[in-house]
């Protein structure tokens, strides 16, 4: 595996940092009872690396491909740079797209597939074949161009397909779970060289995965998705920290829900009665529903010398388990089971299991949202 | 061959008979062909190529297997086309009435020869069509084209539907899409379709023989017509020519099989590299 990153100058010509808006207005899409896409919208801003996070069956792929073209919507509209799109078919809407499998001609070489959008749009043979060798160059393959795809290892045929939907300088980037087929250390290298390759061209991307990490590492913003609807969206920041259900608190990553009534709500903060854990004034989004509960992530609980004040109190300590760089301690506390996250080297004169702790938190980093289920 | 392992000596030697019952039957027509007789005999009594030199010295007989060759020229281009575009039309497609449309194109493989045979002479003699190789050429297209329809929708299996999608997003039209992506996977289902097409018309008799005219007298018709009046040794050469069409038509395919395993597929190269 070729290590160079990849970099942007002219992979893709210039001049795409001005467009490259996507607009969903109200889009839904039917199969014939099944609503996938449920009343939609959504608009990915010149530029903006926006993020489709959900389960699978959650309408994600279904609203990139009905962006791309490959799926007609029921409902609503498709805006692509201000135009609607909607009767475009996929060849005309000028759209680079990433698949999953990469789906690269596997009769035709590294060079060809790159090529094969140039050759579409009758450009010249040497033109062609200049800017998809720049291209290759550019993802670090100036020497693969030979090469079948089956030639090439999992990570060489992703560069290849990003090459390949990059060098006719489309609109906007559609990725579609790009990354699946790769293993870890090698996903986490073509996260950092696409998110730079982005930046630089100032090319909009539609990104769909159902990997948090991934989505927390790539994006600037973050649509979460469930049952076809949009729950939430935000920075990556935003929504991990301050999720508005506990379904995205949950799928966000591990997460310490506590059930709580609420006692004062001010628009901001929130003073809440937590049971076991006495009352406490936590971060509020306004959200609403009929049963709230208090999230705060494992990482931002802490253990507090005992009588320190504030917010939390006595814990029980279940069991400790050093995961390498972090050690994850379970306690309980007033009838709940509660996670907490720290540091390896943190955590050296931690008691035995079966001794009491004190833990709390800062009160920015709980985060009062709405029980679903 | 190595046969170390007691399992497969026991699998050659359950195989060898059954193989030699399947093959002999066939191969027999070549000695009796090149016997030194004036009719059909077996044993052959000795060595001559008078049978064959009197084959295509008889304008009857080469101006059955001109008919046959015809015949199966249209059945081969109007059964790969018919064949191969139903395939891919009804790839990855779903519609009401999907299965009956493919049950419509199966149905020559099923309905019997004979009532097909009937029906194509009333038709063409109603619409005036006969005394020409070319209702006999349709008649066997009809019959070639599941076979072409099987073995690309076989070969299609092993298309990814990705495929066809980035080619669109990547600004391919219909035909494009068709030569680049399609083609290039079809193509070892649409030449083992071509063969098949081309053998089940060569072979055909019984449509043949109902449509028949002077000038319209396939091989088979010939050699049914004839073995009944008498045992020419003709019919003989005529059977190990049809043979030997099958063997090399067979053996055409295995070849182009193990080529483009070996070589990594370089007919498909071959020809988008023409583009």
């Amino acid at each position: 595996m070729t290590t160079s990153v990849i970099s942007a100058e002219s992979i893709a010509g210039t001049g795409s940092a001005s467009r490259g808006a996507i607009e969903l207005r109200n889009v839904s899409k039917n199969y014939g009872d099944v609503v996938a896409v449920d009343r939609l919208d959504l608009v990915v801003q010149p530029g903006e690396f926006v993020t489709l996070l959900g389960p699978s069956g959650s309408g994600k792929t279904t609203t990139m491909m009905m962006v791309a073209g490959f799926e007609e919507h029921t409902a609503g509209s498709v805006l692509i740079d201000g135009q609607p799109v909607d009767t475009l078919p996929p060849r005309e809407r000028n759209l680079g797209v990433v698949f999953q499998n990469y789906a690269l001609f596997p009769h035709m070489s590294a060079l060809e597939n790159v090529e094969f959008a140039l050759r579409m749009r009758k450009i010249p043979k040497e033109e062609r074949r200049q800017r998809a060798e720049e291209a290759l160059e550019r993802v670090g393959l100036g020497k693969m161009g030979g090469r079948k795809p089956r030639q090439l290892s999992g990570g060489q045929q992703q560069r290849v397909a990003l090459a390949r939907a990059l060098v006719f300088n489309p609109a906007a980037l559609l990725l579609d779970e790009p990354m699946a087929a790769l293993d870890k250390r090698l996903r986490e290298q073509m996260q950092e060289e696409i998110k730079t390759l982005q930046k630089s061209l100032g090319i909009s991307v539609l990104f769909v995965t159902h990997d948090q990490d991934e989505a927390m590492a790539m994006s600037d913003r973050i649509v979460v998705m469930k049952d076809g609807k949009i729950v939430q969206s935000g920075p990556p920041e935003e929504v991990y920290n301050q999720p508005l259900t506990d379904w995205v608190a949950s799928f966000l990553g591990d997460t310490n829900l506590i059930p709580c009534t609420v006692l004062e709500r001010d628009g901001s903060e929130a003073l809440v009665d937590l049971g076991g854990l006495g009352t406490a004034r936590v971060a509020d989004r306004g959200a609403s529903g009929e049963n709230y509960a208090v999230s705060i992530r494992p990482e931002h609980l802490k253990f507090r010398p005992e009588g320190a004040g504030g917010n939390g109190g006595e814990a029980t300590l279940v069991s400790s388990t050093n995961l390498g760089a972090t050690v994850r301690h379970r306690l309980t506390a007033g009838g709940l089971d509660l996670q907490l996250r720290e540091l390896s080297a943190d955590s050296a004169c931690r008691p035995e299991p079966g001794g009491q702790v004190f833990v709390g938190w800062d009160p920015g980093r709980a985060q009062l949202l709405v029980l679903e289920s | 061959m190595k046969t170390t392992n007691p399992q497969h000596r026991l699998l050659a030697l359950l195989s060898v008979p059954v193989f030699l019952f399947l093959v002999i039957p066939t191969a027999i027509v070549v000695p009796v062909a090149l016997n030194d007789s004036r009719y059909i005999t077996f044993p052959p009594e000795g060595f001559s190529l008078a049978a064959v030199a009197g084959f295509f010295a008889d304008k009857a007989w080469t101006s059955a297997l001109t008919a046959s060759l015809q015949s199966a020229g249209i059945a081969v281009v109007i059964g790969v086309l018919l064949g191969s575009t139903a395939a891919i039309g009804l790839h990855g497609r779903k519609f009401p009435g999907r299965s009956a449309v493919m049950g419509l194109i199966l149905a020559p493989m099923i309905v019997p020869t004979v009532v097909l045979a009937l029906a194509f002479y009333q038709f063409f003699i109603s619409i005036g069509m006969v005394g020409s190789i070319i209702p006999i050429g349709l008649a066997h297209a009809v019959i070639a084209t599941p076979y072409v329809y099987l073995t690309t929708r076989a070969a299609l299996a092993g298309l990814n539907p990705a495929l066809v999608r980035s080619a669109q997003s990547l600004g391919a039209g219909p035909l494009s899409v068709l030569r680049h992506v399609y083609l290039p996977i079809i193509l070892p289902g649409l030449i083992s379709g071509a063969l098949f097409a081309f053998s089940v018309s060569i072979d055909e008799t019984v449509m043949s023989l109902f449509m028949q005219s002077p000038g319209a007298t396939t091989l088979p018709v010939k050699m049914f017509t004839d073995i009944q009046f008498n045992l020419t040794p003709k019919i003989a050469v005529s059977s190990a020519l049809l043979v030997s069409v099958a063997t090399i038509g067979l053996l055409l395919q295995v070849l182009f099989v193990l080529r483009r395993r070996s070589t990594a597929r370089m007919l498909p190269l071959a020809v988008s590299a023409q583009t």
